[in-house]
């Protein structure tokens, strides 16, 4: 049995087998999938809960994940963010020396969180300038709020 | 309501998300959907060849007990219940209820159908170029339960 513990370098070798076999194509219509299939759970809170929704949604996953992060959440201004001071799955694959991360391994945090919020009307950005580092920035905005 | 923020360092939580066993099913899922049963296998074995690499280097020098004491922590991680028959030349494992296969369930996504690859594959390619050999004896898809037979080739 592969523990949860070990799933970050079995994705991060999925996606190095994909983009070898099929190409970087493959690559992205997993995480489409993915998106569509596993991330169910944001997408229903955050229609439920609105912008909320994202903070109940990381805060378990992030405290689960033992994340070392600061969370935010401005619901008057619509504003939701995520300062990773250190990715606990990119940590892990940057700590590792016998294996080589996927070469984009932290696109993924752009493509599935993306197809979920952009759609329930949320601008989405990621900085991904740090992530040779483990850091990175997540920041979800209402779009059209009312002042 | 004003402005909330939480800050958490990684020192404050254990590391165990139960979810990715969600997600690697999902993954294996996609592979067999899209490509079949035996990319699911070349993914796997790539992944354990590379991810369990020093697991077989310890296999090769210190024998079968390097297996025992892997799977012991891991189920005690997963807090999962089995029974380990062990000599030097012959190891059963006995897994009651897989933790990932009920987690999987208990979320209400279908487990896939070639999900017991992560058991099989991945130990015959740890065991591969190795004195020893793995064999599935038993495997129960409602409960990922199974029994896993570690031997030394030749016996």
């Amino acid at each position: 049995m592969i523990s949860c513990t070990e799933f970050i370098p079995a994705y991060s070798e999925l996606f190095k087998y994909l983009e070898k076999e099929h190409g970087k194509n493959a690559v992205i219509d997993f995480w489409n999938y993915l998106s569509d299939e596993f991330l169910t759970n944001l997408k229903e809170l955050v229609v439920e809960n609105g912008i909320r929704g994202c903070w109940i949604y990381w805060n378990k996953t992030l405290n689960e994940e033992a994340a070392d992060f600061t969370m935010e959440l401005d619901e008057e201004s619509g504003e939701f963010s995520i300062t990773m001071h250190y990715c606990p799955s990119k940590g892990r694959l940057l700590k590792y020396n016998h294996i080589e991360p996927y070469h984009n391994y932290c696109e993924h945090c752009d493509v599935l969180y993306r197809r979920v919020l952009e759609p329930l009307g949320f601008e989405y950005s990621l900085d991904r300038s740090q992530t040779d580092q483990a850091k990175c920035r997540l920041s979800v905005k209402t779009i059209n709020i009312k002042k | 309501m004003p402005k909330e923020i939480i800050t958490r360092k990684a020192s404050d939580n254990p590391y165990f998300h139960k979810d990715f066993h969600i997600a690697l099913n999902y993954g294996i899922n996609y592979l067999y959907d899209n490509f079949g049963e035996e990319a699911v296998r070349e993914y796997l074995a790539q992944f354990a060849a590379s991810y369990y690499s020093l697991l077989k280097k310890s296999l090769l020098e210190n024998g079968l007990v390097t297996i025992k004491e892997h799977y012991e922590k891991t189920y005690k991680i997963e807090d999962a219940e089995f029974k380990i028959n062990y000599s030097p030349d012959e190891m059963n494992i006995h897994l009651f209820a897989s933790p990932a296969v009920m987690h999987i369930k208990g979320g209400g996504h279908p487990v896939s159908p070639v999900f017991h690859e992560t058991v099989l594959t991945v130990n015959k390619e740890i065991c591969r170029n190795t004195p020893f050999e793995c064999e599935m004896m038993a495997y129960n898809d409602e409960n990922g339960a199974y029994k896993l037979r570690f031997y030394r080739r030749g016996r």
